[in-house]
């Protein structure tokens, strides 16, 4: 159940991703629209935050291509903000939380070039839009997960882009404020944003997102909510190993180079 | 005392050079270090400046004698080799990082000291002023030997003042930085230029053996003092400075005294300081607070056996009395009675000790405290009445006002705890 649309936001073309001899993503080939909050499903070691690495350009594909509004990503890099996983960065770093949102102004600085008045204004902005303009002055590593995570959030803001991919934005964050996020992303759909979640949890995904993509190492569908969210898609995607699949897997990583790459 | 202000009026102008130049190697290595102390990358800076020994001898013999241009490049090209085999083994060989820059240190200064002793068994006779690399001596740099130095140093601060914002975000989010177009590489390989530069300027005065500790220590003693990266490095400087003007002074004073082990010793000195005194998480800092956290535990303790016996239709306990209730802790509980009374909290007349209004009031909340937690554990975690008066002991002394109006709304207003004692409170609330 794969639903393909005219002049995509995003298209992702035939992708094959593998860690060094290691394929985590078969033959993925999808295409969004514009304007709509879109959540990315499926188990653990799906191949999920594989896929939105792909699209923002900090894996290599072993085959495949992604164009973004029909360009490659370095002629658009500007308007696409990228929300990493949490986890990935080391909260002790001595920083405010300011400091860390005016990062996200660095990609339209450019190099060498100091945030100034705007940049600061424009971090603000955003530090309000998701409700942390108290903390701006905290340390923050202080911060709760939630709050760590809002933070993250307010950084892509602050990048000022049409598409945001964001991974794992409600790991370790209370129901309260992963639903006042998920209005903040939905009032930015609606704005004509594309916003693209990689998210856990079925049930606030029924309620949130319009578009489903449905990841268990290969596409297992992807389109409009009600079409997808099916008893039968769910299992396929989240029920059953696969089996064979797995064992393609092994046999590829056994040998001693990767067959996948052309 | 005559030497120390013939020192330190810089009468001496190859003085005023030398302090010159040790405060700009202060400064640069200080911040290099920082950053890499941050990136969790301490080591990779002990392995460079191990592996420049090759090279510096390298320089020597090319040269036949102490030319410092020649034994600069020789120490940046061994320095880069190293750095590159390292990054090359991890890309190219499942080998953990330390272990891999474990063997190159290992490696490259175990073929520094071999063609070291090659050269002083050859006879020739300037090779004395090789052995001050090892350890370092910064009183023996020649005057125009501190131009080269001073002018290395000022270019690698003017690099990193321009690359602030790029070495910040390769630290703490490379990945965002390659995410919005950074050329994260490029920017970790001027990081690691620097940081090899830093190493090669600063052997002469510091020495192979310890110019790992000139770059990481000052920035791990400053992280104790701030949260800020700008204050950081501002501080890390300071702390750099200071040892490094301290080291050099000991060895101008102190002849055949090599000056690297001297600004260790001076660093070490200030970390262990930062460690014990920092007002953020030092040792004396800690232990304040947890003495004072203990004294309030055993006031609290002493209010609630008050209360207690209150609730008994006792009003007044002797002080023998108390003690028997808490055998461990008979001085602690006659220290708390005195504050208690100085308080106000507690009155103590020749019938005993009983609690004031005000006291009655603070020992009702630390029961009351203690029992909703109890009937918490009951009924929200499903916790046997027997078991939760534990926690309770430790939680009575914790809870905050914003707590227990939120206890008291979940569990709607309790009449009981779960050992049916009654919760009390103010009668107006009642």
């Amino acid at each position: 159940m794969i639903t393909q649309v005219p002049h995509p936001v995003l298209e992702v073309h035939d992708l094959t991703v593998s860690y060094d001899q290691h394929p985590v993503l078969w033959n993925v080939d999808l295409s969004l629209p514009a304007g709509q909050l879109i959540g990315i499903l499926g188990p653990n070691g799906a191949g999920k935050s594989t896929l939105i690495k792909s699209i923002m350009g900090l894996i290599q594909p072993t085959s495949g291509y992604i164009k973004i509004f029909d360009k490659a990503l370095p002629e658009v890099r500007s308007r696409i903000s990228y929300v990493p996983q949490r986890e990935s960065v080391d909260w002790n770093f001595p920083a405010s939380v300011l400091d860390v949102v005016v990062m996200g102004t660095y990609g339209k600085l450019g190099l060498f070039r100091r945030p100034g008045k705007k940049e600061v204004q424009i971090a603000q902005e955003a530090l309000e839009q998701v409700g942390m303009t108290a903390f701006a002055n905290r340390q923050i590593s202080e911060l709760s997960g939630g709050q760590q995570q809002r933070v993250f959030i307010a950084r892509a803001l602050a990048q000022q882009a049409d598409l945001y991919l964001m991974d794992e934005p409600f790991a370790g964050v209370d129901m309260a404020t992963e639903t006042a996020i998920f209005q903040l992303l939905q009032d930015m759909a609606r704005a004509g944003k594309t916003v693209l979640v990689v998210h856990h949890d079925i049930h606030s995904a029924m309620n949130f997102f319009e578009w489903v993509i449905m990841l268990n190492l290969h596409l297992v569908a992807s389109g409009p909510k009600d079409q997808v969210m099916t008893e039968e898609l769910l299992r396929k995607t989240y029920g059953g190993k696969l089996n064979l699949l797995t064992q393609v897997t092994d046999l590829i990583r056994q040998q001693d180079f990767n067959p996948l790459k052309s | 005392m005559e030497d120390f202000l013939y020192f330190f009026t810089f009468q001496d102008p190859s003085i005023t050079w030398v302090v010159l130049g040790i405060t700009l190697l202060g400064i640069g290595s200080a911040y290099v270090g920082t950053f890499s102390f941050l990136d969790k990358k301490a080591l990779l800076g002990d392995a460079i400046s191990h592996a420049v020994l090759p090279g510096i001898c390298l320089g020597f013999v090319l040269a036949g004698e102490k030319d410092p241009r020649f034994i600069v490049t020789g120490a940046f090209l061994s320095g880069a080799l190293a750095t590159f085999c390292s990054s090359w083994l991890k890309q190219n060989t499942k080998l953990s990082e330390d272990g891999i820059i474990a063997s190159i240190l290992s490696v490259f200064f175990g073929i520094g000291i071999v063609v070291l002793t090659a050269i002083q068994k050859s006879g020739n006779p300037e090779v004395a002023g090789l052995n001050s690399f090892i350890f370092g001596n910064a009183i023996g740099i020649a005057e125009a030997d501190l131009f080269l130095y001073g002018g290395l140093s000022l270019a690698i601060l003017l690099v990193l003042s321009l690359f602030l914002k790029e070495f910040r975000l390769m630290v703490f989010d490379p990945g965002f930085g390659k995410a919005i177009g950074f050329p994260m590489k490029g920017i970790r390989f001027v990081f690691n230029v620097l940081l090899i530069l830093v190493v090669v300027i600063g052997i002469q005065a510091i020495g192979v053996v310890l110019m790992a500790a000139l770059l990481i220590t000052p920035g791990a003693a400053a992280r104790f003092w701030t949260d800020r990266l700008q204050s950081l490095l501002l501080l890390a400087a300071l702390f750099s400075i200071l040892s490094g003007i301290l080291g050099t002074y000991v060895s101008f004073v102190l002849p055949q005294m090599p000056t690297g082990p001297w600004v260790v010793v001076f660093l070490s000195l200030i970390a262990l300081l930062s460690f014990i005194f920092s007002p953020k998480s030092g040792l004396i800092r800690r232990f304040l607070a947890r003495r004072s956290y203990l004294n309030k535990t055993h006031r609290d303790h002493l209010m609630k056996a008050l209360f207690k016996a209150k609730e008994a239709k006792r009003e007044v306990l002797t002080l023998d009395e108390i003690h028997a209730l808490y055998p461990f802790h008979k001085k602690e509980i006659s220290h708390s009675l005195q504050i208690l009374v100085q308080q106000g909290l507690v009155l103590q007349d020749a019938q005993g000790i009983r609690l004031s209004a005000s006291g009655t009031s603070d020992a009702m909340r630390i029961v009351r405290l203690h029992r909703l937690w109890e009937l918490y554990l009951n009924e929200s975690m499903n916790i046997a009445p027997d078991h939760v008066h534990e926690s309770a002991e430790q939680m009575e002394h914790l809870l905050t006002p914003e707590l227990e109006a939120l206890l008291e709304q979940r569990l709607n207003y309790p009449t009981l705890d779960p050992h049916q004692e009654t919760i009390p409170r103010e009668s107006h609330d009642a």
